[in-house]
């Protein structure tokens, strides 16, 4: 048997059954012959409990609406790099695209061009929503979910794009990805409010 | 839990992991109270605690297609949200080294026997480290390896840090045996 008392160290060894505590053996044998260290001990469990009942602490706001724009957020930073396009660049493209666009007759218009006009339409209405600055308003619960929905088929449609070689194939994805677009502008539109101040 | 509750549990899980916004908030809703108290009892402030909850949530979303199933799914989350409480302590301290991590000297009134302090104001008046030590230890059930892990130190130091916090605890709360 050790001759003094036992560590806080020694004790929370004993208490937590760790034998790779050097002289544990010693410090289990010790509690069971001395009073002191029993006591002790005691109080240890005792504290520990007391711990583990104290009253469990709550927020007092509701952060997902918070995550979800985050989300959100970060999803079409994604987006917008899927089509090439990263925040400065957007209005640069955009001007030569619409210049781009007065010059050719629509029905002139073979797979390469139809994409790069589907193409220019899905930056222009990135740029409208990028314009109308999401991040500023609240969407309600119903419309944040219709928003994930139709920015998680797009992020479906740019994978299949990114995948995609053959031109005709292309241009019906981009297509989608114009009539997604345009969802995705028109939920943010009318069912947004400012963030309230 | 019943059978169908775990049921259900899986089906959000699993739908969560396809990035599905109704189960990511069926998640949030039943583990953010949880994930916020580890936080507060960590964290110095509600307003850093109310950081961690929403870091914490907005990781799961990012990462829980690579959450792989295996453990519990609150076992993951606290993983998550421990690690994002460490890393807060570790960028405030950082702003607050003197403040916090200096050796906490009761004042005369404190000190003297047969005034108790009660748990909370102990538990505040621990260093930010001892007290993140005994909350993941004792009340949350991490090893001290994982506790280790977590904080980029070693077993060793975690257990002083569990040792030194009990110490003062003992004390603070008039613990002391008399015999
Ligand atoms: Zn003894």
């Amino acid at each position: 048997m050790t001759t003094s008392h036992l560590t806080m160290e020694q004790l929370l060894a004993v208490r937590d059954g760790d034998r790779s505590e050097p002289a544990y053996a010693d410090a289990h044998q010790h509690v069971g012959e001395c009073d002191g260290c029993r006591l002790e001990l005691d109080r240890l469990h005792q504290r520990t409990a007391r711990l583990r009942a104290l009253p469990r602490m709550t927020p007092a706001r509701n952060q997902f609406p918070a995550v979800r724009t985050r989300v959100v957020a970060e999803r079409r930073q994604r987006r917008l790099r899927a089509v090439g396009i990263g925040g400065l660049a957007i209005a640069a493209s955009l001007a030569l695209v619409v210049m781009g666009r007065d010059l050719v007759q629509p029905n002139r218009l073979d797979a390469e061009q139809q994409i790069a006009t589907a193409k220019s339409e899905s930056q222009q209405l990135e740029q409208k929503l990028h314009d109308w600055d999401p991040q500023s308003r609240v969407l309600n619960s119903r419309a944040a979910v219709m928003v994930m929905e139709i920015e998680d088929r797009i992020a479906d449609l740019d994978v299949r794009l990114a995948q995609t070689q053959e031109s005709d194939r292309q241009l019906v994805l981009w297509q989608q990805r114009v009539g997604l677009m345009n969802t995705l502008v028109e939920v943010h539109l009318t069912r947004a409010s400012n963030v309230g101040f | 839990m019943d059978a169908t509750a775990m049921q259900d549990a899986e089906t959000v899980i699993t739908k969560a992991r396809l990035g599905d916004p109704v189960a990511l908030e069926a998640l949030y809703r039943a583990y953010s109270g949880p994930v916020y108290n580890l936080a507060r009892r960590i964290c110095r402030t509600t307003e850093d605690a109310e950081d961690v909850l929403q870091e914490t949530f907005f990781e799961v979303c990012r990462s829980i297609r690579n959450y792989r199933g295996d453990g519990s799914i609150w076992g993951w989350i606290r993983s998550v949200a421990s690690s994002k409480a460490l890393m807060r302590l570790r960028r405030n301290r950082y702003r607050e080294t003197d403040e916090l991590d200096a050796e906490y000297v009761p004042s005369a009134k404190e000190a003297s026997p047969g005034l108790r302090m009660d748990l909370e104001a102990a538990m505040d008046r621990l260093t930010v480290t001892a007290r993140a030590v005994v909350w993941l230890h004792d009340v949350e059930g991490y090893t001290h390896d994982e506790i280790a892990e977590q904080m980029g130190r070693t077993v060793s130091f975690s257990k002083s840090q569990l040792a030194r916090a009990h110490s003062r605890l003992r004390v603070w709360l008039g613990d002391e045996a008399t015999v």
